[in-house]
Formats: structure tokens, sequence, C-alpha cells
């Protein structure tokens, strides 16, 4: 017993230290330069006599002068505003565009509610830098709506997809399905008796809504409005494909300050202020769901009654199809531009080849493979390192690292990246560059989602049941073989499908970290965007929304396994 | 097979003392019950029991053999938990067969080891010798399961589920059952013929059996002798007649049946007649039985009220006549509660109702007659 305790608590320091090393130390120089202006190397600090001396005259040097001239720096404060407005923006339309389609799925029969909830999938597969550019294809200069809307007459473009406008579309029509669920399990909390009881008291259908039903879901509704508003404003992929340079928005301002000038206090400092608001709303939201469960998910289901008024149900059902359609046709197009030999300002491709694949096979299967290599790398460390992180929350409560585990849940990507890169650039602990850097933020980032899957399938092993093993004549190890393991592998597994998903999909790390040698598939695609090679992007995008699909599917697959 | 002897067994949890210097004696072949409300320490003595806890001081004999060195999966004990904790991935041919195949995999070497723990991974990778087939289809046939030895443990009902855990238990031939509240998940009905089926097949394999229960019915009806615990301490150990006609504690005369407990005075204790006369709050009493105390509590079970209109003449030495007013009475079908103010004292009463019989009113003026013999002192 007792040396069974003692390699655990190891394996609990060198969790700690890990986090400590590769997300505390970073995320605390990012706050000291942000007032020192000056990279300061914390590491090197306690290693090096000479880089300690110099660390103590950059704090001495300490002020708040930095955060001064960014207020009055017009650049900054816009791009805080600009960034804000984004969000808020995104969110309102969000929700007001999710309320009858969830109204729909959750309390009314209208036609086609399996098709269109299936659809409304689509768009959380598809990186956000991927639907950013099938926009372009879209409603660029030489769209097909384009020249749709010039055909009927139009001037110029319906939309133009570099401008706020354009990001703000692409965030809502990808990032609403976040909404959606959540909005669902609201719409399904008001009980079928509630209702009765206010028909009862003379009240009309509409009236019932109203007074009844929407204010029942409302908790729901502002929690998952504050949800969108954090992953809109830490979105990187849209905006970096789709932000005019006269549009500042803080991840692109950040990422500028970073890649192209090399300016550390300007890059802490917006990442400091990304990290707060980013925060601020996850904690909000996370008050505000505290408690919520959503009783009518889990436990005994409640009774709903359901709208069969055909004019109801066929309008929401109509309006349901056009708002998954704008994904869908996104999809077609990336998927139309990938074999097209040309596709100039038409309705469709001139003639199509699969030459773009064939490139992509001849000179960019090293990307692929690299994605490949890096999402395995991060999933290994992912899995050993939840395995234990769950074991230690679930079985011995620790809270502190829970709480750890689930800070990289608020550092939006690109500030985490940039944290990373202002700590392991120097001696002695020199990363930046290095696959490995890039797989342990990969694993990091990722890391709250995996403990998440496993920890619910060791929170599903009650404690009697490993003991009846041992009653039964199990050594602890056999039992830890023949019974938990088992039981714990699907959590695993599902939670590692997950994490290899993401990090294929993962944009702004991959951007800031790759170096050209390990450049994974989200970053050539990028780079092909940037360089406008749009056919190859798009046979690139399509192997990577495949990949995607596959594993998806393998973890629908073992998660309906897992249920039986 | 083995008998089960506890000697001055604590067990602290941090400043908390879970158990007070247990002493138990288990004759071999008994159905012993550990009886008492929630956190009296019962399941603390049987997880103690099956090696789950360590007593902080104290002895465990199980047959003649010291166990405290004994890690709890070597300790032969047969144990139904509460929740069952049937293995969800297996099914219940693999659920019962389970201890027999570990039994294997201790005695073999590493190779063929290996062999067995593919085996228990996944069906494909091997077969279950057929002595192990043999006596698992034996004992699901004891307890009518071999029809469903295929079948996932989720897709059972909670009865046959409870049968699951027992043969399971059964199986591996422990030297003592422990069971812990096995029938608090079934209803009300299933409980009935489950405890019935128990009982049976405990007799029939005469095996050691610990059994921990808060519900008084449960030990009654199916143990040898109970043991009542309150707050980590043995109150009282004894056949369920003896618990029920001579509690030693009020606490005991409350949880184990029914009682008016009553706060008394002992005012005289007549040598001739050998009645002891006490005196309550606003009535006077007589007992045949006797007791040191100055204070003391007179226990007397509801049952042993009756309850007679208020004119009827008691000519009866051998009982005490009390006046009474009836505050609110109960139909329970076989019987009629009363609840009853005597005086200031409240007291319920419990009398058969038989067809053609009228029930007393609420507010009506009774008289209640209580055999001298049938007033217990505590």
């Amino acid at each position: 017993m007792k040396a069974r305790f003692n390699g655990l608590s190891v394996v609990k320091i060198f969790i700690y230290a890990f986090f400590g090393l590769f997300l505390i130390i970073p995320l605390l120089a990012v706050f000291l330069i942000s007032f020192t202006n000056e990279p300061v190397n914390i590491i090197g600090t306690f290693t090096d006599p000479a880089v300690f001396s110099s660390t103590i005259d950059k704090l001495k040097a300490i002020n708040l002068e930095n955060y001064r001239q960014i207020f009055s720096n017009a650049g900054y404060l816009d791009s805080l505003k600009n960034s804000l407005s984004l969000a808020l923006v995104v969110m309102v339309l969000v929700i007001l565009i999710c309320i009858p389609l969830a109204y729909g799925i959750a309390r009314t029969n209208m036609p086609f509610k399996k098709t269109i909830s299936a659809l409304c999938t689509i768009p959380l597969i598809i990186p956000t830098f991927i639907s950013a550019y099938a926009f372009i294809i879209m409603f660029g200069r030489a769209g097909w709506v384009t020249y749709f809307y010039e055909m009927l007459g139009g001037e110029g473009m319906l939309i133009d997809p570099y401008s706020m406008t354009g990001i703000i579309l692409v965030q809502v029509f990808f990032f609403f399905p976040y909404a959606l669920w959540p909005l669902v399990a609201a719409f399904k909390i008001s009980d079928v008796t509630l209702e009765e009881a206010s028909l009862n008291l003379g009240a009309k259908n509409w009236f019932t809504f109203i007074f009844v039903t929407f204010p029942l879901a409302i908790p729901g509704i502002i929690s998952s409005a504050l949800l969108i508003f954090t992953v809109s404003f830490s979105d990187f992929g849209t905006p970096i494909v789709l932000a005019p340079k006269d549009l500042n928005l803080m991840v692109v301002e950040a990422y500028r300050e970073i890649s192209g000038f090399f300016n550390w206090g300007g890059a802490a400092i917006l990442t400091v202020i990304m990290i707060i608001v980013a925060a601020l709303f996850f904690w909000l939201q996370h008050i505000l769901t505290k408690g919520k469960n959503y009783g009518s998910v889990s436990g005994k289901p409640k009774q709903q009654k359901m709208v069969t008024n055909k004019v109801v149900t066929r309008s929401l059902s109509v309006y349901s199809f056009i708002i998954v359609l704008v994904p869908l046709l996104a999809m077609l197009s990336v998927l139309l531009q990938s074999v097209a030999t040309t596709w100039g300002k038409d309705l469709l491709p001139s003639g199509y080849t699969l030459k773009h694949y064939q490139t992509i096979f001849s000179t960019s299967l090293g990307n692929i493979q690299n994605s490949i290599v890096l999402a395995i790398g991060a999933l290994v460390l992912s899995v050993i390192i939840a395995t234990f992180v769950s074991y230690f929350v679930v079985r011995q409560n620790s809270a502190k690292m829970d709480f750890m585990t689930s800070i990289p849940l608020v550092v939006p990507g690109i500030a985490f990246g940039i944290a990373l890169i202002q700590t392991f650039n120097v001696a002695p602990l020199q990363l930046t560059g290095t696959a490995i850097l890039l797989i342990i933020a990969y694993t990091i980032r990722r890391l709250p989602y995996m403990v998440r899957s496993t920890m619910g399938a060791m929170r599903a092993i009650k404690q009697d049941i490993e003991e009846a093993a041992i009653n039964l004549g199990a050594t602890p190890l056999t039992a830890a073989i023949t019974v938990i393991g088992p039981l714990l592998l699907p959590g695993i597994a599902a939670g590692s499908v997950l994490v290899f998903i993401t990090v294929i999909k993962e944009t702004s790390i991959s951007i800031l970290l790759a170096p050209p040698e390990w450049a994974p598939m989200s970053l050539a695609i990028f780079q092909n965007i940037l360089r406008a090679e749009y056919y190859s992007a798009a046979a690139m995008s399509v192997i990577l929304v495949a990949l995607v699909l596959v594993l998806q599917g393998l973890a629908s697959y073992i998660g309906k396994k897992q249920r039986l | 097979m083995g008998s089960v002897i506890i000697e001055n067994m604590t067990k602290q949890f941090g400043d908390f003392t879970a158990l007070h210097n247990i002493n138990l004696e288990i004759q071999e072949g008994e159905f012993f019950a550990l009886l008492g409300p929630s956190g009296c320490g019962k399941t603390t003595t049987m997880r103690c029991i099956a090696g789950f806890e360590h007593p902080t001081s104290g002895k465990i004999k199980i047959g003649d053999k010291e166990v405290e060195k004994i890690p709890a999966n070597r300790r032969n004990c047969g144990m139904v938990f509460q929740s069952y904790a049937l293995f969800p991935h297996m099914n219940v041919f693999d659920n019962v067969a389970y201890s027999l195949n570990i039994k294997q995999l201790n005695a073999s070497n590493p190779v063929k080891q290996l062999g067995i723990y593919a085996r228990l991974l996944s069906k494909r990778l091997g077969r279950t010798p057929k002595d192990i087939q043999e006596k698992v289809m034996e004992i699901l046939k004891y307890v009518e399961l071999d029809q469903h030895a295929e079948r996932l443990t989720s897709e059972l009902s909670g009865g046959q589920q409870q049968r699951v855990a027992l043969a399971r238990a059964l199986v591996m031939e422990p030297a003592v059952l422990l069971m812990d509240e096995p029938l608090s998940n079934l209803d009300q009905k299933l409980r009935h013929s489950m405890r019935n089926t128990i009982r049976t097949i405990q007799q029939d394999l005469g095996i050691t059996t610990i059994f921990v229960t808060h519900d008084q019915e449960e030990a009654m009806s199916m143990a040898d002798r109970v043991a009542v615990m309150d707050k980590g301490n043995i109150v009282q150990i004894g056949t369920p007649t003896e618990l029920y006609s001579n509690p030693l504690t009020p606490f005991i005369a409350d949880f184990v049946g029914t009682s008016n407990i009553l706060d008394v005075e002992v005012v005289d204790h007549n040598q001739l007649n050998g009645l002891t006369t006490l005196k309550g709050d606003s009535f006077l009493l007589q007992s045949t039985n006797t007791i040191e105390k100055k204070q003391a509590k007179a226990v007397i079970r509801p049952e042993h009220i009756q309850v007679l209109p208020y004119d009827t003449a008691v000519n009866n030495e051998e009982v005490t006549v009390l006046e009474g007013i009836v505050v609110m009475s109960t139909y329970l079908g076989p019987t009629v509660r009363y609840d009853m103010k005597v005086g200031n004292q409240e007291m319920i009463v419990d009398t058969t109702y038989s067809s053609g019989t009228s029930i007393f009113e609420e507010g009506r003026k009774v008289k209640l007659s209580i055999e001298h013999g049938r007033v217990l002192l505590i």
C-alpha cells in the first residue's frame, strides 16, 4: 500500500512540474513582460547568475508606464474595442438565429428534424480558417455568389468577405452549433405540466411561450451567449484570413506584434488583456451554469408537448434549412474548388481535375505526415497525463489539480502561443521551433477535454467495483488489468479521438510555433491561402476535413459501444 | 467454513471513533445480523472483516486464523455489496466465473498467466476451462439463473442481479459470507421473497453468514442472532425473541419494534405480591419486574395494551387500568393504531381489528388495561 502511494506521489509531482513549467511560468512571464516591456527569462533567472541580475534590474524598472501608453495608443485600444464589438455582435446574432432553430428541434415535430440536427454538426468539424477561406470562394471578387448577384443586377460584391461583416458572418454561421445544443436543452426545461397549467389558467399558446417557456430558458440562453462571446473573442482562424489591414483585432494585432515586429511588450500586454477578457466571460458562464445542470438532459426525462401546427413546423423547417445551407454550401465550394481546373467568376468551374490532389500527394505529403505525427504525440502525452489527473481528481479529490488542468480553457490559443515563445526562445530551455514544444503546447491546450472524458469514465467506476474484484481474490494489479482498465478504456479512446481531431484542426498554435520542417496541414493551408494558391489550399482542406470526419465517425462509434 | 471472532476491535478515522471496543463471537454456520441505524458502525465492522478497513486496535479471527496481516484479496470472505458491484463489462457467467479464473491465475506460472489475462479481456482469445464452466453453471442453476448466463448484468432485474451477486460470492466457497444491506435496493415484495431465498440457501449450505442491515424486520426474520449497534458500540446481542421481549436499553426497545417508553419513578416494591409500583407523569403503574434504580423507564409494547370502552368494569388483579383519550385512530387493515393521551403522557396502542368491531372515534374517553407482566423496566 505504502509503496504504491509513494509511486503515485512522484507522478503527481511530475504533473505539477509539467504544468508549472509549460503553463504557469509562461503565463507569469507574459504578465511580467507586460510591465517590464522587455523579455524576462524566468527559467534562466534560476540557473544563470548573469540572467538573474539582469532580471532583477528589469524588475526594478517595473512601472505602469507601459499600460498607460497602451491606452493612449490608438491601435491597441482600437483592437480591443473591435474585438469586443465583434464578439458582441456575433453573440447577439448567434442567439437570435439559434432561438427558432433550437425551439424547432426541442419542441416541435418539424419535418426533417433529424437531417437538420445532423447538418448542424458540420460547422463544428471545419477549422475556422477553412470556413473563412470558403467564404472568399463564395463572396469574393471572383466568387460564385458575387456572379449570381451581378447576374441579378447587383453591383460589386454582395458582401465583402475581407471586412468586419465577413468575419461576423463566418463566425455566426460556423459557431452557432456551440450555442444550439445548450439552447435545445434549455427549451426542454419547461415541463408540459407547466405549460398546460398556463393554458388551463386561460393563456393562449403564444402567451405561454413568451411568459412560461421562454423565461425558463433564459439562464440557458445567457450562458450560451457568454460561451459564444468567448469562442468568438478567442478565434484566430477567421480574422487572420479575413481581417483587412485597416481592421485591428486583438488576436491579429498580437500575432503581428510577435511575428512581424518582435515587440515583446506590446504582444504581452495584448495577451494579458485577451486572457483577462476570456477568463472573465468564462467565469461568468461558469457561475451561471453552476448547479443548473440542465435537469432534463440527465435523469428522468420530462414530458414535452410537441407543437404540431403545420404552418409553424414547416416554416421552422424551411428556416432551419436556410441556416444550415450556408455552411453546407461553403464546404461544397471548397470541394468544388479542389477539383476545378480553373474557377473564375462563374457559377461553376470551367473544368474538373484531380491534379491538385496529385500535387498535394507528391509535394505536401510531409504536411499530412507531420499533422499525424504531432497529433499522435499530443495524444499519447494527453492519455498518460489525463489518466493520472482524473485518478487524482476523482479518487483523491485533488481540487488543485482539477483547477490547474482547467486553466487552458480560458487562455486563447494565440495568447498561449505567445507566452510559450517568450519563455522558451532562450537558454537554458530553448525549445521554440522544436516539435517537442509544439506537441506540449497541443497537449496542454487540449488536455481539459481529454481529462473530462477520462474523468467521466473514472467517476462511473464506483469504488465498490474495485473492491468486489479484490474481494473475489484479485490483487490490485489484476483488478486494474481485468476490471478498471476495460471500464476506463472507452473514455480514454473517446477522449483521444477528440484530442487528435482538435490538434489536426488547431490553427493559432501551429501558425505561431511550428518550424518549417514540422509544418502541419493547417499551417500549409494557411500559407497556401496567403500565397493565393487557392486550389491546393482547397484540396488540402478537403483532406483535412475528410480526416476529421473519419475520426469523428470513429469517436461516435466508440461512444455508441460505450453506452451499451 | 469457519467461525468469526472479534476481540476488542476499535476503529478510528482521524479524530472520529467509528468503532468502540467491539467484541463478537459468531459460530460456525450461524446467520448473524448486525443491526443498527445508519452511521452506527455496522458496515465498518463488516469492512474490517473483509479487509477493506484496518482496525486501529484489536483482533479479528476467521476460523482459527488471525487475519490482520492477510490482505483483502486472500481472506476468502465472499461479499455481497449493497450496490451488488457486478462488473458491467462482463456477462452473468463471467461475473460468477471471475473468482475461479483469478484462483487459476494465482496458481499459474507467468506464461500461463498471460493467457488467462488475455482470456479475461476477450473471449476470442481463449476458452474457460471445463471445470470452471461446470462449477459456474452449477451455482447458476442453484440460484435459478442458468438460463441467463450469457446476458449482460444490466439486462437483468434487481432480484436477478442480487442473485448473480450471491452466486458470485458463493462460487468461491468462502469461509464467511458477508452481506451489506443486500435487500435495500429491491421493492417491498421482492424483498420478502429474497429474504426467504437467502435464508434457505444459507441453511442449505450451512455457511457462516454476517448480514448488515438497518431494517429490524429483516434482521429479526432471517438471523439466528442479532447484534444491535449504536454509535460505534454493540448495545445488545441476542436471538430475535430475546431482543424483542427483553431489550436492555430504551434505544433497543425503540429500534427493535415500537415501544411506549415512559419516564417513571419507582415508588415502592411490595415483597408479598412481587409488584413494583411506578409513578409516571400523571398515572400510577404496576409491574412484576424489579429494578434497582429510582428513576427508570417503563417499556410497554403497543400491542400489549388493551383498549376498552370507558364504562367497562375491570376486576382483574393482574392488570393496571388507566384512563385515556383517543387523539387519533389509524386503520391499518388487520390492526388499528391509536394515538392516546393518558394525562399528559402520549401512548401508542395497537389493537387487532376484526370486522364487526367498531373503532373508537377521536376524542372518546376509554380505559386502557395493561398486564403487570408486560411492563418492562430499564
